[in-house]
């Protein structure tokens, strides 16, 4: 879906933008003069359609809703070539992580991996759980099968500070 | 000296030879390696979710290395090491943001302390233990080596936030290798991502990533591919089959840790450095090595 379509109907939302410009604080997104610094380099460029330039200039312009409910936010890759190179120090990469932000507060389609994450922080403090592991001989190890000291998982305390955490609001 | 290291969920929890071979490799340079009293997530995937959450969870790591009482804190991987790093600038740039921070870490009875200094493993053995230091420990020079490096993205990027080496021609990570004797070759795609990042939203394109990189290494000729971050290890080791088959090459590139590598380089045993668990084929880079 690409995002001209989704916006020639649409209209700014104004309230939303300053939301987003407040979160990413000093990297002021309005310094944007589409250089195209950004897109040139973006590796999410070629394969899924991720130009950065216009997020920036979609979310200068105020279509803060269409941005926030589309897919093109969940394509970056955080290679952070963006943030690097902008010469406006306006950062694509902050902007998206603001965008995805308010995309989970708002309960829009997010994709689950992330969510499953969090979960799992909730109920262990890790974001993945304990593996075995297959060598090349096809003989599986787990962490006490390697011989590696066992993992230090966090307090039981912990679990209420980070939900406290979560309860944080963007902008 | 001893030296408090944080490892993040993808070592701990599967990447168990990249952190056999630090564990290995440090106390051989006089360098002590102290494991936090707890483990949390760095905050990585969190950051997408909710950035505030994600920047405490960083915040809790580092109070947690403060603990320890140590100044250094090593971070082998190259997106907790960025999480942590862009956590520590949020704070200290912006107060109010930082009381609400640390009201969170007060409630466990944790403090942050701006003064715990945050290595990894690429700038602590570069820049702290040193080049001269890193060559005179060496005993089996890797002479018969030819190898490609990938430093990765987020330990390189961005400036700003002060991070291990240039972000547009990162030399540390061949310095290193050159240091254990072997060779290393310039690419043009050195500096592309490997998509590991994408796992969580779009395999298919992760793979692709990957895949188009490792055909392009292997292309050049190498003994294989030296990484320095789980996720790179992850998709380039472990995941190298699904790259292959995404992108439709016969890909056989040997991919290992630089600590896999120096700890070759010292004689120790291949299995006391999971080189037994690499799945793609090393068995051939291994046989350049003299036992």
């Amino acid at each position: 879906m690409s995002l001209t379509d989704l916006m020639s109907m649409a209209k700014p939302n104004l309230a939303a933008k300053d939301k987003i410009l407040q979160k990413i604080g000093d990297r002021a997104l309005i310094n944007c003069f589409q250089c195209m610094r950004c897109t040139s380099g973006c590796t999410a460029l070629k394969l899924l359609e991720l130009k950065p330039s216009e997020i920036e200039k979609l979310a200068s312009f105020g279509f803060v809703d269409e941005l926030a409910s589309s897919d093109i936010i969940w394509t970056c890759v955080t290679c952070l070539k963006c943030a690097q190179r902008c010469p406006q120090k306006a950062s694509p990469y902050h902007v998206i992580i603001a965008l995805r932000n308010l995309a989970v507060e708002r309960e829009a389609k997010v994709p689950e991996g992330f969510l499953k994450a969090v979960s799992q922080i909730l109920e262990t403090g890790l974001a993945e759980a304990l593996q075995k592991v297959v060598s090349r001989k096809m003989e599986a190890f787990d962490r006490e099968g390697l011989g590696m000291p066992k993992v230090n998982l966090p307090r039981e305390s912990f679990q209420a500070a980070f939900m406290k955490a979560m309860e944080e609001k963007i902008g | 000296m001893k030296v408090s290291v944080f490892w993040g969920c993808r070592i701990l929890t599967s990447q168990y030879a990249y952190e056999m071979s630090v564990r290995e490799v440090f106390p051989k340079l006089g360098v002590k390696l102290v494991d936090l009293d707890e483990n949390n997530c760095c905050g990585d995937p969190v950051k997408s979710v909710n950035d505030f959450a994600a920047n405490y969870l960083a915040m809790r790591v580092l109070a947690l290395a403060n603990a320890t009482g140590l100044e250094n804190l090593l971070v082998p991987c190259n997106r907790c090491h960025f999480v942590i790093s862009g956590a520590k600038a949020v704070v200290e740039r912006d107060e109010k943001y930082g009381e609400k921070v640390f009201s969170l870490l007060k409630e466990e009875g944790l403090a942050y302390n701006p003064n715990v200094r945050i290595w990894h493993v690429i700038d602590f053995l570069h820049d702290f233990v040193g080049l001269n230091n890193v060559k005179k420990v060496v005993q089996k020079p890797l002479r018969n080596l030819k190898l490609a490096t990938h430093v990765g993205c987020q330990i390189i990027r961005y400036t700003d936030l002060g991070r291990v080496d240039d972000a547009e021609n990162p030399r540390k990570l061949d310095d290193l290798v050159n240091a254990l004797g072997a060779e290393t070759v310039d690419y043009a795609e050195k500096l592309d991502c490997c998509g590991a990042a994408l796992l969580l939203s779009h395999p298919d394109s992760a793979f692709s990533l990957a895949g188009t990189k490792l055909n392009v290494v292997q292309g050049l000729g190498v003994d294989g591919l030296v990484v320095s971050c789980p996720d790179c290890g992850l998709i380039y080791d472990a995941k190298q089959k699904d790259a292959a088959t995404t992108v439709g090459a016969k890909l056989n590139l040997p991919v290992v840790y630089y600590t896999q590598l120096f700890g070759l380089s010292l004689g120790i045993a291949q299995e006391k450095l999971g080189l037994n668990l690499n799945q793609s084929p090393v068995d051939k880079l291994l046989s350049k090595v003299s036992p």
